[in-house]
């Protein structure tokens, strides 16, 4: 059984209402369909105002499909999101906390209304960086970052059968980023399934054994990462100091450029030709990078987005379209 | 009923409750002192024709007798305003109101359905309410009781005022928890129902003031207390049917309209 099960999915906004005051619905997500398996880690890819969000919502009951049915840990998300969300642990983006209480007791209050044992709580303060005497503050005087840690740490304090992660790592610095990371490759370990939404490429490259790309609402890409991988163009770059070897038809070669002493090209799927096509060559240094999902990625966005952003923490990350 | 929801809402509110209370006991407390101190003189003032009868029945309130006085205290505006902190500014902003913080997100994502999230926030909201107007009866007892005038008054009726004070703010509490649950946004839910409760009042208000305007009495809630009528031994069952029939309405709308409605991200 998978935990998540999307068939069809659809949500449009708005309300259908008579003439003259119907209104075009704004389609947010459409057909929807996937699975997402147990113990699985699956990234959920998409920039800003792909529907991302919308299809966690639909998933937790927050909105109701327009069409198209989903299940969660094989309960109907319509008629059981309660018992779903007892069985959740789930992250808002950009999440907001009661500013007047402690984070202890914004903890202790969020972990009480699930009725359940909190297991998880001194691991994940521990690993995350939240001392008791932090924890004793009120929750107004928390920075971004540790506002980001106390939304973990309620979403996954009760060691959920499946994690709800919608943006998780924004606002964590690189350490408490890594952290994170360890901390999800041993939920995943543990059995445990994590849905992890985000437009951090380079994070989800490095986390998931799978991912979904969503477009204007729909599916465009579901794959496993090495897969996904296996077919992008890489950068091929080589210095000679003879000349240089024959590429031009090799098969996977293309935007060939060549100058003196050195050769660049771009290299796609089977490396064997390319290999063979050098081997006499007098090769002084050969650099191959590796495929990044962000041209991947891209591939699926070529229309709609102009250009890339640097993040602050270097990685690559979607710009608005 | 969610008991941590109740818990924690009450928590976080027991001080301003607190202060509310005694605001409002204090406020009661006056009523009576005052009654049994000028009570007299007001008479003769009112008697002698120098102010038109109208001021002296200001909304159904009096300073001639202890139930007069006491009524008066229940609809004066600043006991209005002051329950109102519960009955328009918290039902308004229960379920609105964490909306626009983003902190229903939060809530919501625990097994609590929405439905008991409204209940529960809504016997909040009446407690809050059945609290501070307990206080304000009980203050105005113990005015009439240090005044030597707390014999013109029967307790059981003092019971039932509180029981028809406590259904008119429930009433007035149930439309702003049923514009809370319909708004996304703190605003359209406070200004809707600060509106029905100051259209209201001010319809009473004119009404007591000038003849002409007394047939918009009974469009106001405020028109379904009759404190000092109960505090003189005079029930209206028809005050408690027409009270409690809005508020059964507002929470009918809360039950459907809630549920149903589309909670989309956080803007």
């Amino acid at each position: 059984m998978n935990a998540i099960q999307a068939n069809g999915l659809t949500k449009r906004y708005g309300r259908a209402l008579p003439a003259p005051f119907h209104r075009e619905l704004v389609p947010a997500l459409e057909d929807l369909s996937l699975g997402v398996r147990e113990g699985e880690i699956f990234g959920f890819l998409g920039p800003n105002g792909a529907g991302k969000s919308t299809m966690i919502r639909l998933l937790l009951g927050y909105l109701h499909p327009t069409a198209g049915t989903a299940t969660v840990l094989g309960l109907d998300s319509r008629r059981d999101s309660v018992a779903i969300r007892g069985r959740v642990g789930y992250l808002p983006g950009g999440i907001a906390l009661y500013d007047s209480m402690t984070g202890e007791g914004l903890l202790d209050y969020l972990a009480a209304l699930y009725r359940r044992p909190t297991p998880r709580r001194a691991e994940l303060v521990e690993r995350l960086e939240m001392p008791a005497a932090t924890l004793a503050r009120p929750v107004r005087d928390y920075s971004r970052g540790m506002r980001q840690k106390i939304g973990i740490i309620q979403a996954l304090q009760h060691d959920p059968e499946l994690a709800i992660l919608d943006e998780p790592t924004e606002g964590l610095d690189p350490l408490m980023q890594l952290a994170f990371y360890a901390l999800l490759d041993e939920l995943r370990a543990a059995g445990r399934t994590i849905f992890f939404s985000s437009h951090v490429l380079s994070e989800v490259e490095r986390v998931c054994d799978r991912v979904a790309i969503v477009r204007r609402g729909r599916l465009v890409a579901l794959q496993d990462v090495p897969s996904l991988l296996a077919h992008r163009k890489r950068n091929v770059q080589m210095r000679l100091s003879g000349p240089a070897p024959a590429l031009l038809g090799i098969p996977g070669v293309s935007a060939l450029e060549s100058g003196d002493g050195f050769v660049r090209c771009q290299l796609e799927g089977d490396m064997g030709p390319f290999l063979h096509a050098i081997a006499g060559a007098s090769v002084t240094d050969l650099t191959i990078e590796p495929a990044r999902l962000e041209e991947a990625f891209l591939e699926f966005y070529a229309e709609d987005i102009p250009a890339t952003t640097p993040s602050a923490a270097g990685r690559p990350m979607l710009s608005r379209p | 009923m969610n008991t941590v929801l109740l818990r924690r809402t009450w928590r976080s509110l027991a001080v301003r409750t607190l202060l509310i209370a005694l605001g409002l006991g204090i406020w009661g407390f006056l009523m009576p002192v005052v009654y049994a101190a000028y009570g007299a003189q007001f008479k003769a003032m009112f008697d002698s024709g120098a102010f038109p009868q109208q001021f002296a029945e200001f909304a159904g309130g009096d300073v001639f007798s202890l139930p007069g006085s006491i009524a008066l205290g229940f609809v004066h505006p600043i006991s209005v305003a002051l329950v109102s902190v519960y009955a328009v500014g918290f039902a308004a902003s229960a379920i609105a109101g964490e909306r626009q913080r983003g902190t229903l997100e939060v809530l919501l994502a625990r097994p609590t359905s929405r439905r008991e999230t409204y209940v529960t926030l809504l016997v909040a909201c009446l407690s809050f309410i059945a609290v501070v107007v307990a206080a304000q009866i009980a203050g105005s007892y113990v005015g009439a009781v240090l005044s030597g005038v707390a014999a013109e008054v029967a307790i059981p009726n003092l019971v039932l005022l509180w029981c028809n004070g406590v259904l008119l703010y429930a009433a007035f509490a149930s439309i702003g928890l049923a514009a809370s649950v319909s708004f996304d946004r703190l605003a359209p839910a406070l200004g809707i129902t600060l509106g029905v409760v100051v259209i209201s009042y001010f319809m009473q208000i004119l009404g007591t003031l000038w003849p002409d305007a007394k047939g918009l009495q009974p469009y106001s809630l405020f028109q379904y207390l009759h404190a000092r009528d109960i505090l003189s031994g005079v029930l209206r069952p028809s005050d408690f049917v027409v009270l409690g029939v809005v508020l059964l309405a507002g929470v009918a709308w809360s039950l459907y309209e809630f549920p149903r409605r589309d909670l989309a991200a956080p803007a």
